[in-house]
């Protein structure tokens, strides 16, 4: 197997003095190519840190975090742009599609960052969208689109550019439980089909049923991994 | 332009009109800034040019010759003897219109019921009219017509020495070669209002041959020049200047006869550049809390665009852009406004000044603004430039967002 995320001895610290909080205490993890984790625990275990941190949306306060074998921890804001275009692909709990611009678009906006042509977009985007159920909906703005609509869309951005890692924060809390369950099957679909890692921070039961792997956080720390085969 | 480049260009187009009307307003700020701009450019150019009108038209001329000496002394002994060669000189110059010749003697005049002080100028009525307005400006009686003993009076003089049309009035000189007192008894033929105190409360207009045989001369101390075009006056390096100025004669157009006027001509481009520092401020203020409110309401969109690989400087950029549009959309619709503005004031002519005095110069008539092209395309341009310039500072706070901050809604 791949080692595709790392950390090594992750610390996170916010505020200072008296108002100190260590939201990420000294955790070391390692998750291959391929997985289907789910990171759980209680609101403020440090599950959003942690996929931050790993996502190279926030700097650690100690430790590395090596992603496809190369250390994030102290790259610039731009190199960090650059290595999440290329290699992670990211669902929000809000969706948080731009509003400014259609579903076709929303789905393009990281391939033509890459640089891709026209065509091999224009290819990927109508094959993401076919697998996303939302074949005729690609002119529509995210006003226009339903709840799990939008979570689709975003679910087809973060797949198009094709990267390495997945993270989704929360993906269904947004969802009813109809809905969430037809996108958690698809991501798994798509897991199985691209092998691309999904790495979730979730409160949600639907999503632990379907994860491989259960990483248990209790106040920053990691006190639990399960794997299930 | 890159595709990427359409993409943050089509970015920046959308998202200033997610808000349009803090957009609108925006929109309306600059706008009305720069029209104001443009409009009171043009203004202060029409004043200007209205007043150095006024003043050249009035009586002075746009240029006058005299003997060197005379400005300084306004001595009556400094006189142009030979007018024959001046006038010869004068007809052939084709930038000439027409020319006045006068002779200038401060005198008493004793009416039967007060005495004053003032100018006594001899001018030929027919040439005389076309350099000065005197023709224009009779309140009462006749302009001269050449006859001995007519006297053309200020109304605001003929009230002090209480005296109306028909009256007689001595006049006293002191003349040439000697300085003898001389004396003349003149009939009141007409009374005139420049609208100017001291034209109307100061001076008295007789025949050219009387005032040579007042003062005991033959030649003329003045002669008052009309041109084919005021930019011969305003070119100081015109060779007109050099073929009118010699050991005999000392020509002056009206920017160094009125220094007060052309000193002020020459502070415009400044007052207006000061208004426009004022207005670009402003401008930026304003602008710059537009775009720091629409920052912090899309801040979480803009750690999202970070979060999926946008660079800082792509971001940088699109906001750079969004107020670039915001400039441009300003620009258009401030410099139709100011356009308009400046259209009606140069066709339609303001009055709001009608009779204010400044400088020197009573404004009789009304102004009619004067747009400068190069500085109203300069104006445009600064006023877009600062726009730009106004949203670097909120780029470059977006592009410092990190964005795990910037999304505290979400990851």
């Amino acid at each position: 197997m791949t080692t595709v995320i790392e950390t090594q001895n992750l610390c996170r610290d916010f505020g200072a003095g008296d108002t100190l909080v260590k939201a990420l205490k000294d955790n070391n993890l390692i998750i291959e190519k391929g997985e289907f984790t789910a990171i759980i625990g209680p609101s403020g275990s440090g599950k959003s840190t942690l996929l931050q941190l790993i996502g190279g949306l926030d700097s650690p306060t100690s430790g590395e975090v090596i992603l496809d074998n190369k250390n994030i921890s102290h790259m610039s804001g731009t190199q960090l742009s650059d290595f999440r275009r290329d290699h992670i692909g990211f669902i929000f709990q809000a969706y948080n599609l731009i509003p400014v611009l259609s579903a076709k678009e929303n789905i393009e906006y990281i391939m033509l960052l890459q640089g891709i042509s026209a065509d091999q977009r224009a290819h990927r985007v109508k094959n993401i969208l076919h697998e996303v159920g939302l074949q005729g909906m690609e002119d529509r703005f995210p006003a226009q689109l339903s709840g799990g609509q939008q979570q689709r869309v975003a679910v087809a951005r973060a797949m198009v550019s094709q990267p390495s890692i997945i993270l989704a924060d929360e993906p269904t809390a947004n969802l009813d439980s109809k809905t969430g369950a037809a996108l958690l099957d698809m991501m798994k679909e798509l897991n199985e089909k691209e092998h691309m890692t999904f790495v979730f921070s979730t409160h949600d039961p639907m999503i632990m049923q379907r994860a491989k792997r259960i990483i248990r956080l209790v106040d920053g720390k990691i006190v639990d991994d399960e794997r299930r085969d | 332009m890159s595709e990427h480049n359409r993409l943050i260009s089509r970015l920046a187009s959308r998202n200033i009109f997610r808000n349009t009307r803090r957009t609108f307003l925006t929109v309306l700020l600059i706008a009305c800034s720069l029209s104001a701009l443009l409009f009171s450019d043009a203004l202060i150019r029409g004043s200007l040019q209205t007043m150095v009108k006024v003043s050249t038209e009035t009586f002075l001329g746009q240029a006058q010759i005299h003997k060197p000496g005379f400005r300084e002394s306004r001595d009556v002994d400094i006189y142009i003897d030979d007018t024959k060669t001046l006038y010869k000189t004068l007809d052939g110059l084709t930038e000439i219109q027409a020319y006045s010749p006068r002779t200038l003697s401060g005198g008493m005049f004793s009416s039967s019921e007060n005495v004053s002080s003032g100018m006594i100028i001899g001018i030929n009525p027919e040439q005389e009219a076309q350099v000065s307005k005197l023709k224009h400006v009779m309140q009462q009686g006749i302009y001269l017509s050449g006859k001995s003993s007519e006297i053309l009076i200020g109304s605001e003089l003929a009230a002090l020495l209480e005296i109306s049309l028909g009256d007689r009035l001595v006049v006293t000189v002191s003349q040439a070669h000697g300085g003898e007192l001389s004396q003349a008894l003149f009939r009141i033929s007409g009374i005139f209002k420049f609208g100017d105190r001291t034209l109307d409360s100061q001076m008295v207009f007789i025949n050219l041959a009387q005032g040579q045989s007042l003062l005991n001369i033959r030649g003329v101390h003045e002669v008052a020049i009309k041109l084919q075009s005021l930019v011969y006056a305003n070119d100081k390096n015109h060779a007109l200047w050099q073929s009118l100025n010699n050991d005999t004669w000392e020509t002056l157009s009206w920017m160094a006869l009125m220094p007060q006027l052309s000193g002020i001509l020459a502070m415009v481009d400044y007052s207006t550049w000061i208004i426009a520092t004022i207005m670009f401020i402003l401008v930026s203020l304003g602008l710059i809390n537009t775009m720091f409110m629409s920052i912090y309401e899309r801040q979480n969109e803009f750690g999202i665009l970070l979060a999926i690989g946008t660079r800082p400087q792509q971001l940088f950029w699109q906001i750079i852009l969004e107020g670039g549009f915001i400039g441009l959309i300003s620009v258009a619709l401030g410099s139709v406004l100011g356009g308009l503005g400046t259209w009606w004031g140069a066709s339609k002519g303001l009055n709001y000044m009608q009779g204010l005095e400044m400088a020197g110069t009573t404004f009789n008539e009304a102004i009619y603004l004067v747009a400068d092209t190069g500085h109203f395309i300069a104006l445009c341009l600064s006023i877009l430039l600062i726009t730009i310039i106004a949203c670097i500072y909120p780029a470059i706070h977006a592009a410092r967002l990190t964005p795990a901050h910037a999304m505290r809604k979400s990851l």
